[in-house]
C-alpha cells in the first residue's frame, strides 16, 4: 500500500484500556458444537430491545435478557436441511409491524421467519451462492439486503418477497460480498465489501420507483422487473486485504480487513464522475490478533462504542466517535479462547454478547460504578 | 482542510522580509524548521478530525434520534392494530420475565399447559437463572427448500463485449479462498507483482504543498541566494522528511511558483469576459465525440463491441451528395430563400442574378468566349433588373420563375465548377482576363481564409496582384494599395472602404481606365458598381456572423444533402442560421470559387489543397489531442504478447488448426497493395475498410441462388462466414416471415438461411437444473440437424487475460472461456447468456462454430443432429486432451460443478 502522505494521517487510538467502563462475564451458553456466526440485537422494534437472535448451523435462536445475566430461551428454529449453515440474521418487520427473522447461510436460501406466529413467511431462492450478511432498512424494516459469495448484493422486500435490485455487474465486486449496511439516513445509500478487498458504495436513487412498485405488487415475485444496478458511486480501496465487515457511523464508513485494526474514512465523491472519489482515512483503532477474515463487529444503537472479537477470545470495545479514539474496554476471560466471529452490543451498550467459534455465546454485563 | 488553510494564512502573514546574511542556515537548522512544520501539519490534521468527528457524531445523533422514533412508533403500532392474533414473541417474552421473576411458577404452568393446547411449544427456558429448567424449547422446523446449483451473478448480453480495462486481472493480486483445505492462496506471479509495484505516481497533497511553500517563505527570509528560490541542500532535506524523490520536490516547487505567479496575475486582470463554449468550437471539437465514441460499424454510440476512439477509415469512393427526391417548390419556412426572393430589394434580385450569369458564364471555361459572355449576361441581367423595377411589384408573378431558372442555374454552375476544380489548370488563360472587380473579389476571399493564415495564399495573390499589374498598368496605384491590404490581413471593412473610396471618384480616369477593355457603357459599369457595394455591405455582414462552427457546419450539409439551402438550415443549422442567409452563404461562396478559378488556378488549387489538409490532417491531429486530454474514453487496447498461450479451455478445434485471424478495417484509399495492414494479417477486406470495392483483397460475397447458401458449395459458408446482404447478390433480407401478411417476394424456399446470427434467428433456450450436474442449457422446441441455436456471448478478452482468469477459474472447477480468434478469447462469466450453462459431452448434440459475421467473430452454437423439444443441449468443449482439467475428462464435465466441502469445515481459519 501506497505510503500515507504527510497531513493525511489517521489518527490512531492507543490501547491502554481508559476504565470508563467494566464489563464482567454473567452467562455462557454452549449452543451446539458448530460454530455461530451471527448475534444481534433486535434494534427495530423497542418492545424487543432485550431480544437477540443467533445463527449458527442449521439454528436460528431467539433469546432474551434478563436480569442479573439471565438469558431465557424464547423461539429456535431448525432447517430441515441438516447441511445448512447459517452465516447470518437480522432482525425485521412486516409492514404490520410483526417482528420478523431473516437469515441466510451456505445454502444461499434467505428464511424470512414470522417470529411473532413462529412459522416460516417465506424463503428467497436466487442467490447463486451462499450469503455472508443480511442488513435491514432501519428506517423502512422490511427492505432487507444481502450479500452472497455469487459477487452480488440484492436488494429484497420482505412482505411481498420480491428481489427488487441485484448490485452487481460491470462494476460490481469481484469476488464474494461479506458484508453490506444501509445508510443510516440515507435512504437510498448502501456500502459493500467484500473479498475483492474494496468498498463499494451505492445509490438505488434512480431505481427508487422500483423499490416503491415492490410494495404493491400484487402479481408473481418471479414476474417482478428485477433491476441490476451495475456501477457504484463509489469504490474505495481502503484495505489490501479481504474487508469483512464495514458499517456506516453517520457518513463516515468504518471497516475492517485482517489488519488488526478497525478503520474509519470518510468517502469524498466527486458529483460529476460517480466511480471516483478519493479517500480520507481519519481513524483507526487497533485490535490486537484480529488477523483472520469472518470476524465481524457491532455498535450500539446510537452508535456511541463498536464491539469486536479476535481470534484469541477477546473484545475490544471502542469508543467510535470520539477524537482519538478511546478503547473504553478490553473483555478477557480464561475460558474464552475461541475466535470470536461477532459480537453484539444491547441498546445502550450495558451489555455485550459475543458468539464464538466453538459454538459459545457470552454475555458481558456493564458494571455499575459504586 | 478549513484548519490548513486557516494556519497558512496565519503563518502567510508573517512578512518575508529579504534579510541580507551572509551565510546560508545551516542543515540542521533547516530539518528543525522541517520538522517542526510538520509537527505543526500533523496537530492541524488532528484538529481537522477532530472538528469532522464532532460534527458526525451530531449527524448520527440526529439520526439515531429519529431511529428511536420510528422503533418507539413501531411498539404503538402493533397495540392499536393488535387484530386479536396473539404476538408470540411478546408472550414468550412475558412468559420469560415472568418466569424470571419468580411471580408465575404456579401460573406459569397453567399458561403453558394452556399455550399447549393452543398448539403453541412451551414457554421458554431460563439459563443461568436459579430456577430449575422446566421445559425445554422445542424447536421450529423450517421445510427444507432446494437450493440452487451454484453460479456467479452474471449479466446478460445479445452480443460481444470488449473487456473494459477496470476489468482486467493482470497485475492484480487475488486471494483465493480454498473452501475445502481452509487456505488463503495468493493468486499472482512474481512478474505480476513487479507490474503492481511500479503504481501510479502519488500526487502532493495540500500539506505538502503548504510545507513547500512556507520553506520557500522561510528561505526568502534567511537566505541571500540572489535567485529567489530553494537550495539543493533544502530541497534534498525536504525530499528526506517526505519520503520523496528531490526531484519530485523540486518539479512540484517550480509548479507551485508558477501557479502562484498565474494566480497573482489571474487576480490582476480579472476582466473577463463570458464566451460561449459551444459557438466558438470549431465544428471538429464538436464532432470529437461523434468521432470517439460513435462506432461506424454497428452505428451506435458508445459501442461495446469496438470500443470507443476506433481508428477512422474513410471509405476511397466517396457518396454522392442526398438528393432530394421530390425538389420542393414550397418554401421551407417564414425565413426561407424563396420567400426572401420574392420580397426583397430588385436591387439584391438583381445583384444575385448578375451573379448567377457571371457564374454560368466562367463555368464554360474558354477564356475568349468569358468576356463576352459576361458582358452579354450583364447586360441581360441588367435589362432584366431593369424591367424588374420599372414593374416593381407587378412582376411578382415573373419571379418566381426567374427564381427557379437562377437556382438550377446555380446548381449547374457548381457542378461545373467542381468538374473545373478537377479538371485543374485549364483556365490558366483566364489569367488575360483580369478586371478589377474580380481581383476584389479576390483580396475579400483572402481576408476571409486569412485566419487560416496560409502564407501560400498570400503568395498567389500577390503573384496574381502582380500579373494584374502587367495586364492593367493605368490603375497600378490602386491595386498595390489593395494587395499591400490584403496581405496585411485586414478585415473586410477596409475593402470596403476602399470600393467606397473607389465609388467616389468611380467616373474618375482610373476606374474608366479599368472598364474600358470590357467595352461597355460607364452607365452601366457604375450599376456594377453599386451592386458590387451592395454585395460587399452583405458580405461584411456576414461573414461577421458566420462563425468557424457555422462554416464547418455548412460543409458538412452540403456534404449532405448538396446544395439545398431549406434542407441544410432545417437539419444542421435550426437556429443558427435561416435558409436565406445560407442560401446567400451558399452562393457567395460559390462565386468565390468561381473566381478563384478566373484568377488563375494555381491560386485555386492552393487554396483548395490548403483547406483539404486543414480539414483532414488538422482534423486528425485535432482528434487525437482531444483523445489525450480526455480521461473519461475509454481506451480499449490491448498489447498482444505473443508468449505460448497454454489453452485448457473450450476450443472449437476444425480442420484447420490455426486459429481465426482477427480482422481489423485498414484504411487503404486505393486498391490494397502489400503493405495494406489486412493483407498483412492475413484477413480479407471487409465492408468496413477503406480500400475500393474493386481491391483484390476483398471477399466477394457469395452469388448463390438456390442452394440457400447452406453447403460448402457457398463461398461464404465454405469460409465459416455468414452471407451479408451488403456483399452477396442474392441474399436479401425479406420483410418478415410472413406473418405479417407481407408476401416473401421471391418465395421462402429461395431465401438465405445464412444469416441466422446476423439476424439472431435464434432458438428459444431455456436454462434450468441440468440432468447431469449443475445448470443446463434446454431447447424449448425441436429442430432439425444444423440448425442454427442460438450465441454463445461473451467478454471478449486477451489471451494473456485469459490465461490469468483461467487459473483462478480451474482453482473453482467452472470455466467459461471459450477460444476465438488469435485476439481474444471468450469469457461468459460474468457476462454471457444462457449458453454458457450447457455442458460437455464427450458425445454431444450439439457444435460450435466461430462465424465470421460483418467483420466479427462470433460462436454460434448448432444442432449436429435432431434434438426435440425440452433436450438439455451439449457440447464438446474440445479440450486439447493433455491440457484438459481433470474434472473435464469426466463425461458430464462442465460449466459449475463444485463439491461443497463438508459443513463442518464452514469457515476456517484464513492465514495471511
Amino acid at each position: 500500500m501506497a505510503k500515507i502522505p504527510l497531513g493525511c494521517e489517521p489518527v490512531v487510538g492507543s490501547l491502554t484500556p481508559s476504565k470508563k467502563r467494566e464489563y464482567r462475564v454473567t452467562n455462557r451458553l454452549q449452543e451446539g458444537k458448530r460454530p455461530i456466526y451471527a448475534v444481534v440485537f433486535n434494534f427495530i422494534d423497542s418492545r424487543y430491545f432485550n431480544a437477540f437472535a443467533t445463527a449458527g448451523g442449521n439454528r436460528v435462536t431467539v433469546y432474551q435478557c434478563l436480569e442479573g445475566g439471565v438469558i431465557a430461551v424464547l423461539q429456535s428454529y431448525i432447517d430441515e436441511d441438516k447441511d445448512e449453515s447459517f452465516y447470518t440474521v437480522s432482525w425485521a418487520c412486516n409492514i404490520d409491524g410483526t417482528p420478523f427473522l431473516v437469515a441466510g447461510g451456505l445454502n444461499g436460501i434467505i428464511r424470512v421467519i414470522d417470529t411473532g406466529s413462529e412459522k416460516i413467511y417465506k424463503s428467497f431462492v436466487g442467490h447463486g451462492d451462499s450469503i455472508n450478511e443480511i442488513r435491514t432498512q432501519p428506517l423502512k424494516p422490511s427492505l432487507v439486503v444481502s450479500a452472497s459469495k455469487d459477487e452480488s448484493v440484492r436488494l429484497w422486500n420482505i412482505h411481498t418477497g420480491i428481489c427488487i435490485l441485484i448490485f452487481a455487474g460491470a462494476g460490481g465486486h469481484r469476488n464474494e460480498v461479506l458484508s453490506v449496511d444501509f445508510h443510516p439516513s440515507d435512504i437510498y445509500r448502501i456500502a459493500s465489501c467484500g473479498m475483492d478487498n474494496t468498498v463499494k458504495i451505492w445509490s438505488m436513487k434512480e431505481f427508487w420507483t422500483y423499490v416503491e412498485k415492490s410494495f404493491t405488487w400484487t402479481d408473481l415475485p418471479s414476474k417482478f422487473p428485477t433491476k441490476y444496478v451495475q456501477f457504484p458511486v463509489f469504490i474505495a480501496s481502503v484495505h489490501t486485504n479481504y474487508v469483512d465487515c464495514n458499517r456506516w457511523i453517520g457518513d463516515f464508513i468504518l471497516s475492517k480487513s485482517v489488519d488488526n485494526e478497525l478503520v474509519l474514512w470518510e468517502p469524498k465523491m466527486k458529483e460529476q464522475s460517480p466511480g471516483e472519489g478519493t479517500v480520507d482515512i481519519l481513524q483507526k483503532y487497533p485490535v490486537p490478533e484480529c488477523d483472520i477474515w469472518f470476524i465481524k463487529f457491532s455498535c450500539d444503537f446510537h452508535y456511541k462504542a463498536a464491539a469486536v472479537g479476535n481470534r484469541e477470545g477477546k473484545i475490544y470495545v471502542w469508543e467510535v466517535q470520539s477524537s482519538p479514539p478511546v478503547l473504553v474496554a478490553r473483555l478477557s476471560h480464561v475460558q474464552s479462547k475461541s475466535p470470536i466471529r461477532l459480537t453484539a452490543m444491547s441498546f445502550d451498550g450495558s451489555t455485550i454478547l459475543c458468539c464464538c467459534e466453538d459454538g459459545t455465546i457470552w454475555r458481558w454485563d456493564v458494571v455499575a460504578s459504586s | 482542510m478549513s484548519a490548513l488553510n486557516t494556519s497558512t494564512s496565519a503563518s502567510g502573514s508573517d512578512p518575508p522580509i529579504d534579510g541580507h546574511q551572509e551565510t546560508g542556515p545551516s542543515p540542521k537548522a533547516i530539518v528543525a524548521v522541517i520538522d517542526s512544520l510538520k509537527k505543526q501539519v500533523a496537530s492541524d490534521r488532528s484538529i481537522y478530525i477532530k472538528k469532522r468527528m464532532e460534527e458526525n457524531t451530531e449527524k448520527v445523533l440526529d439520526v439515531t434520534k429519529n431511529l428511536y422514533k420510528l422503533s418507539m412508533e413501531r411498539r404503538n403500532f402493533k397495540i392499536i392494530c393488535g387484530d386479536g392474533g396473539v404476538d408470540l414473541l411478546a408472550k414468550r417474552q412475558k412468559d420469560a420475565i415472568d418466569m424470571h421473576s419468580g411471580i408465575g411458577t404456579s401460573n406459569g404452568d397453567n399458561e403453558s399447559s394452556s399455550s399447549q393446547e393452543d398448539g403453541y411449544a412451551p414457554s421458554a427456558i431460563l439459563l443461568g437463572s436459579s430456577i430449575a429448567v422446566k421445559n425445554a424449547v422445542r424447536p421450529i422446523k423450517l421445510p427444507e427448500v432446494k437450493k440452487l446449483p451454484p453460479y456467479t451473478t452474471w449479466i446478460f448480453l445479445d452480443r460481444n463485449q470488449r473487456m473494459t480495462e477496470d476489468q482486467s486481472v493482470v497485475g492484480r493480486r487475488r486471494i483465493y479462498y480454498d473452501q475445502n483445505g481452509g487456505e488463503a492462496l495468493i493468486c499472482s506471479d512474481s512478474e505480476e507483482e513487479t507490474v503492481d509495484d511500479e503504481e501510479e505516481k502519488k500526487d502532493f497533497v495540500e500539506s505538502e504543498d503548504y510545507i513547500l511553500r512556507l520553506v520557500h517563505l522561510m528561505q526568502i527570509a534567511e537566505t541571500t541566494i540572489k535567485e529567489v528560490g530553494l537550495c539543493d541542500l533544502t530541497l534534498d532535506l525536504l525530499a528526506q522528511c517526505l519520503s520523496r524523490k528531490s526531484c519530485e520536490i523540486k518539479g512540484r516547487y517550480e509548479d507551485l511558483i508558477k501557479n502562484e505567479i498565474a494566480l497573482c496575475r489571474v487576480n490582476n486582470g480579472n476582466a473577463e469576459s463570458f464566451v460561449n463554449p459551444y459557438i466558438d468550437k470549431d465544428l471538429d471539437a464538436a464532432l470529437d465525440s461523434f468521432d470517439n465514441l460513435f462506432c461506424r460499424r454497428c452505428l451506435v454510440f458508445d459501442c461495446r463491441l469496438h470500443g470507443c476512439s476506433q481508428d477512422l477509415v474513410f471509405s476511397a469512393e466517396k457518396q454522392l451528395p442526398w438528393l432530394c427526391p421530390d425538389v420542393e417548390k414550397e418554401p421551407c419556412g417564414p425565413n426561407c430563400h424563396r420567400l426572401d426572393l420574392e420580397s426583397e430589394g430588385n436591387a439584391t434580385v438583381s445583384s444575385k442574378q448578375t451573379n448567377f450569369d457571371e457564374k454560368a458564364a466562367t463555368a464554360s471555361n474558354t477564356s475568349a468566349m468569358q468576356i463576352q459572355k459576361r458582358k452579354q449576361g450583364g447586360k441581360s441581367v441588367r435589362i432584366k433588373s431593369k424591367s424588374c423595377q420599372s414593374e416593381s411589384a407587378s412582376s411578382s408573378e415573373i419571379k418566381p420563375n426567374n427564381d427557379v431558372t437562377s437556382s438550377v442555374k446555380s446548381a449547374y454552375a457548381g457542378k461545373s465548377s467542381g468538374d473545373k476544380r478537377s479538371s485543374k489548370r485549364i483556365a490558366e488563360n483566364v489569367l488575360v482576363a483580369k478586371k478589377k472587380r474580380q481581383k476584389k473579389m479576390a483580396t475579400s476571399d483572402s481576408d476571409s481564409v486569412a485566419g487560416s493564415g496560409l502564407s501560400l495564399k498570400d503568395l498567389n495573390l500577390r503573384t496574381n496582384s502582380r500579373r494584374e499589374n502587367e495586364d492593367i498598368s493605368s490603375s497600378q496605384k490602386v491595386k498595390s494599395t489593395s494587395s499591400r491590404k490584403s496581405r496585411r490581413k485586414e478585415s473586410l471593412v477596409l475593402d470596403f472602404d476602399k470600393s467606397l473610396q473607389g465609388e467616389a471618384d468611380s467616373g474618375a480616369s482610373n476606374e474608366s481606365e479599368s472598364n474600358q477593355p470590357m467595352a461597355s457603357s460607364g452607365d452601366t459599369l457604375k450599376k456594377e458598381e453599386f451592386v458590387d457595394e451592395n454585395m460587399y455591405k452583405q458580405e461584411v455582414i456576414d461573414n461577421k456572423y458566420w462563425k468557424p462552427f457555422e462554416k464547418a457546419l455548412y460543409e458538412k450539409g452540403i456534404q449532405i444533402f448538396g446544395r439545398n439551402s431549406c434542407l441544410i438550415a432545417r437539419n444542421l443549422m435550426s437556429g443558427l442560421k435561416s435558409c436565406s442567409e445560407i442560401f446567400i452563404y451558399m452562393h457567395r461562396s460559390e462565386k468565390k470559387i468561381l473566381s478563384h478559378d478566373g484568377d488563375g488556378t494555381i491560386l485555386a488549387d492552393g487554396c483548395l489543397k490548403a483547406d483539404g489538409n486543414e480539414t483532414a490532417g488538422g482534423g486528425a491531429r485535432r482528434r487525437s489531442r482531444f483523445l489525450r486530454r480526455k480521461g473519461r474514453v475509454r481506451r480499449l487496447k490491448y498489447t498482444w504478447k505473443s508468449a505460448g498461450y497454454q489453452s485448457f479451455r473450450k476450443r472449437i478445434s476444425e480442420r484447420k488448426d490455426q486459429p481465426c485471424r482477427q480482422y481489423s478495417p485498414c484504411g487503404c484509399q486505393s486498391a490494397c497493395g502489400k503493405t495494406c495492414p489486412c493483407l498483412v494479417n492475413g484477413t480479407c477486406c471487409e465492408k468496413y475498410c477503406g480500400c475500393p470495392k474493386s481491391c483484390k483483397n476483398r471477399f466477394r460475397g457469395c452469388h448463390c441462388a438456390k442452394s440457400q447458401c447452406r453447403s460448402r458449395q457457398c463461398p461464404c459458408f465454405a469460409a465459416d462466414r455468414e452471407c451479408d446482404p451488403d456483399v452477396c447478390r442474392n441474399c436479401w433480407i425479406s420483410c418478415g416471415d410472413g406473418t405479417l401478411g407481407v408476401p416473401s417476394q421471391r418465395g421462402d424456399n429461395y431465401e438465405c438461411r445464412n444469416m441466422k446470427l446476423l439476424l439472431k434467428q435464434q432458438q428459444r433456450v431455456l436454462l434450468g437444473r441440468s440432468d447431469v450436474s449443475g445448470w443446463g442449457a434446454f431447447l424449448k422446441n425441436s429442430v432439425g440437424k444444423h440448425e442454427y441455436l442460438g450465441e454463445y456471448t461473451g467478454e471478449l478478452i486477451s489471451h494473456r487475460e485469459a490465461d490469468k482468469r483461467g487459473k483462478i477459474y480451474d482453482r473453482e472447477n467452472s470455466s467459461f472461456l471459450f477460444n476465438l480468434n488469435d485476439q481474444f478469447v471468450l469469457d461468459a462469466y460474468r457476462k454471457g447468456d444462457k449458453l454458457k450453462f450447457a455442458n460437455h459431452s464427450p458425445d454431444p448434440n450439439c457444435y460450435a462454430k466461430v462465424i465470421m459475421v460483418a467483420g466479427d467473430h462470433r460462436v454460434g452454437i448448432f444442432a449436429k443432429e435432431r434434438i426435440s423439444a425440452g433436450e438439455e443441449l451439449f457440447y464438446d468443449y474440445r479440450y486439447e486432451p493433455d491440457r484438459a482439467p481433470a474434472w473435464a475428462k469426466k463425461p458430464e464435465a462442465s460449466g459449475a460443478k463444485r463439491e461443497d466441502g463438508a459443513p463442518s469445515n464452514g469457515r476456517a481459519k484464513k492465514h495471511t
